[in-house]
């Protein structure tokens, strides 16, 4: 009898050591040292072309060999599993100690404490070296909580000159208002090709479009301190009919066959012009080289024509440190010495990218700008002359006021009422603002 | 001793008579050692089951309920909020919405499937052996196919340009139809492939269930003079019922909660015609904010409750019967 408890009692404990095993809860180390001693820092990288990948590896690989004390495991999650990736690792007490992360995305995450301060664990004049523009973007009155890596304008038109040609449009003068860029896609429109291309799902059109938010309206759909929704504005009821009659009059593809952020339509001669961001331009040179001699670039339209109005975010990317990583300091370091020093393997980064990027550090834009080859380029001087300076910045409120907005937009172009959807919009946001809690909550850069 | 010295009369034996009223007179049997002995072995074996329930389902569902009542942060210490989040998920319209789109889907996928299955099922009970082994593998094919490979699939046959629906439709002259934009249309696209993937392993279901029916109920009926359908409506759909009550269960909370093809062929849209509760949850997840996470979490535990209710009622509406074809 007693053998026989006995063999109950280990076959209980094995269930329960089973069950421990399978829910991850073994005992272990603290699970920051590799086998041979190392300090090991995890380094998640949201997957962008592939390109980066190459670089980024190269890089990882590069900092490994440089030293014998810390080793970077590196890790690439594609786009459309990273929100959920991440989460699920933060709610395990395993997130990153390094991680990409969008300008949009640090003045929330640094409200819940998600972001280690680099300004006591990062040399201040490696930090002094961000250009003070884009440092606004990663940064509060209690310090930087990210180091940039480059920005890109969101919005840029991208145009097929021999069409624009074959269409008696002159190449060397691209549509500058709404109107005229309507007017071109109905030139442009015929042979199976759409005349343009632009965002047409409430998810691509939450972020995509609100560079032309402020353009028709000067300001985004809710007051600045976050305290009320904004979207009845009726300047915003011309943003939707631009959208509406692209889509309506057919100049644009009828479905999403690929994201906005994806300028394969264009690529593949599907459509004469396209909104896309600046990153297409690395798209393109490196799938689609053809196309490149017949592609000019020009500022996305404004709404009457004024070339100084924005209509672009200026949206990019940084690195941050994890305020729960137990390896601060080395990912810091990891990130001091990937962005932060020398310059000449960034300055090589953005001669891959095609010149679609651009610096976030004064000396890396110095050392760019030296170079005749980027001096030549000529995507590369309208960017930055004629889109750059007048893009603003990402804003940082909940992406569900952003999706309600858009959603709006998106309902207006499939032919429903427009003050209707933007009413519904406006009490959908002024509701999140209540629940979340978020007037008077808009952070203040510092 | 052993316990078959200890209590000689097999408590089976005990049991059955009991069951047949054949000793009312007898006292009743005595939980002998060896029934003891049985439940002992029985809780044994059931117990990985119950522990690994307790580790995987109990502790985490009451655990979810606890954390339901705090706004969470995985930075910050949690803050109590009591049932705010409650009223803020049975607010919310957009959660509403999604149920509303969960249950079109079961309306427009379940019907169907059952009266396809029975058609395909009944046509199967007829057929020869080897006719109908080639049909049974032939439908079942789709059921293997997963749903991410399914949407990509019919992705492409929906495809306003170069798709197989609209070159279809481009013979009879008609203009190509965007589906999957068209909030009218788009969450009929779904329930196409949601239908394909399902009717293989319901169909089979339904034929068990068919075969499972005495042929002398049919003989007898053949003897009355029953035609096809009198015999269809007095005895295949009566001794189907609980295979019907399975079905319907099983199929509702599982279109309802359908999950993959919008994601893969709609990511919920247009403007959220397709935005089933699971899809809804899970973008609400997505979003980095405390609100976000504490808002998913009890909207999952809502949606447990409204998937309890809507099986409740089919039970309550369609009672099952023991089985009467002895």
């Amino acid at each position: 009898m007693h053998k026989r408890h006995t063999k109950t009692v280990t076959a209980l404990a094995a269930v329960v050591a089973a069950g421990l095993a399978l829910s991850g809860c073994t005992a272990g180390g603290d699970g920051n040292t590799t086998a041979d001693g190392k300090t090991e820092v995890i380094f998640w990288q949201q997957k962008f072309e592939d390109y980066q990948q190459a670089w980024f590896k190269e890089q990882v690989d590069a900092y490994n060999a440089s030293q014998d004390e810390v080793k970077v495991t590196y890790q690439v999650v594609p786009a459309d599993t990273w929100d959920q990736k991440l989460k699920a690792a933060q709610a395990a007490g395993n997130a990153p100690d390094v991680a990409t992360t969008s300008y949009g995305r640090i003045m929330p995450g640094v409200a819940i404490g998600q972001f280690a301060p680099l300004d006591e664990l990062v040399d201040p004049d490696v930090l002094d070296d961000i250009q003070p523009n884009v440092r606004e973007f990663v940064s509060t009155a209690d310090g930087t909580f990210a180091y940039p890596f480059l920005v890109e304008p969101s919005t840029v038109l991208f145009y097929r000159t021999d069409l624009f040609a074959a269409a008696g449009l002159d190449p060397a003068s691209p549509p500058t208002s709404w109107a005229e860029l309507v007017d071109a896609a109905r030139a442009l429109t015929k042979d199976g090709v759409y005349g343009m291309n632009i965002a047409q799902t409430a998810a691509d059109l939450g972020w995509s479009s609100w560079g032309l938010q402020y353009n028709a309206a000067g300001h985004l759909p809710v007051a600045d301190d976050w305290s009320a929704a904004d979207a009845t504005d009726p300047a915003y009821i011309e943003l939707a009919e631009f959208y509406r009659t692209l889509y309506g009059e057919k100049l644009m593809p009828q479905e999403a066959a690929y994201p906005y952020a994806d300028c394969a339509p264009y690529g593949e001669g599907q459509v004469a012009m396209t909104a896309c961001g600046s990153w297409a331009i690395g798209q393109l040179t490196n799938d689609y080289p053809d196309m490149i001699p017949n592609t000019a670039v020009a500022a996305f339209p404004s709404i009457d024509g004024d070339p100084t109005k924005p209509t672009s975010t200026l949206g990019g990317w940084t690195l941050t440190v994890d305020g729960k990583s137990k390896v601060q300091q080395e990912g810091a370091d990891f990130i001091a010495w990937l962005l932060g020093g020398e310059t000449e393997h960034l300055v090589d980064f953005f001669k891959t990218s095609g010149y679609s990027k651009y610096p976030a550090r004064v000396s890396v834009s110095e050392a760019l700008s030296a170079d005749p080859e980027a001096s030549a380029n000529p995507f590369m001087q309208t960017v930055s002359e004629d889109i750059v300076p007048f893009s603003k910045a990402e804003p940082t409120y909940p992406w569900e006021i952003a999706l309600s907005f858009a959603t709006a937009i998106e309902k207006s172009m499939r032919g429903e009422d427009i003050q209707a959807s933007l009413e519904t919009a406006n009490s959908e946001i002024d509701d999140i603002i209540e629940k979340q809690k978020l007037a008077g909550t808009a952070p203040e850069a510092g | 001793m052993s316990a078959i010295q200890a209590n000689p009369q097999p408590a089976v034996f005990e049991e059955q008579a009991a069951l047949i009223g054949a000793d009312a007179e007898r006292p009743k049997p005595r939980r002998s050692g060896r029934l003891n002995r049985s439940n002992l072995i029985a809780y044994v074996m059931l117990s990985p089951m119950v522990v690994l329930l307790g580790i995987f389902v109990w502790y985490p569902l009451a655990n979810s309920v606890y954390l339901s009542l705090f706004e969470i942060s995985f930075y910050e210490d949690p803050t109590f909020v009591g049932l705010q989040f409650y009223e803020y998920v049975l607010t919310a319209a957009k959660f509403w919405n999604s149920i509303w789109v969960g249950i079109t889907l079961v309306l427009l996928v379940v019907p169907a499937q059952l009266i396809v299955a029975f058609l395909v099922a009944s046509l199967l009970r007829v057929l020869s052996r080897h006719t109908s082994g080639f049909l049974k593998t032939t439908i079942y094919v789709p059921t293997v196919v997963s749903f991410v490979v399914a949407s990509i699939i019919f992705v492409f046959i929906y495809r306003e340009r170069g798709g197989l629906l609209n070159g279809v439709l481009g013979w009879f002259g008609i203009e190509p139809i965007a589906v999957l934009s068209n909030p009218d249309l788009a969450l009929g696209g779904i329930a196409v492939p949601a239908l394909w993937i399902g009717v293989g392993v319901t169909t089979l279901i339904m034929l068990a269930g068919m075969l499972d029916i005495p042929d002398s109920y049919y003989e007898a009926a053949d003897l009355e003079g029953a035609g096809y359908f009198q015999k269809t409506w007095y005895i295949t759909l009566p001794l189907l019922k609980n295979v019907w009550l399975f079905l319907l269960v099983t199929l509702v909370t599982a279109t309802i909660q359908q999950f993959e093809l919008p994601l893969v062929m709609t990511q919920g849209g247009p403007y959220e015609s397709t935005t089933t509760p699971n899809l809804y949850i899970f973008n609400q997840f997505k979003d980095p904010t405390p609100y976000a996470t504490s808002f998913s979490l009890t909207a999952a535990l809502l949606l447990f409750v409204v998937l309890g209710t809507i099986s409740a009622l089919i039970f309550r509406f369609v009672k099952s019967d023991k089985a009467i074809d002895g």
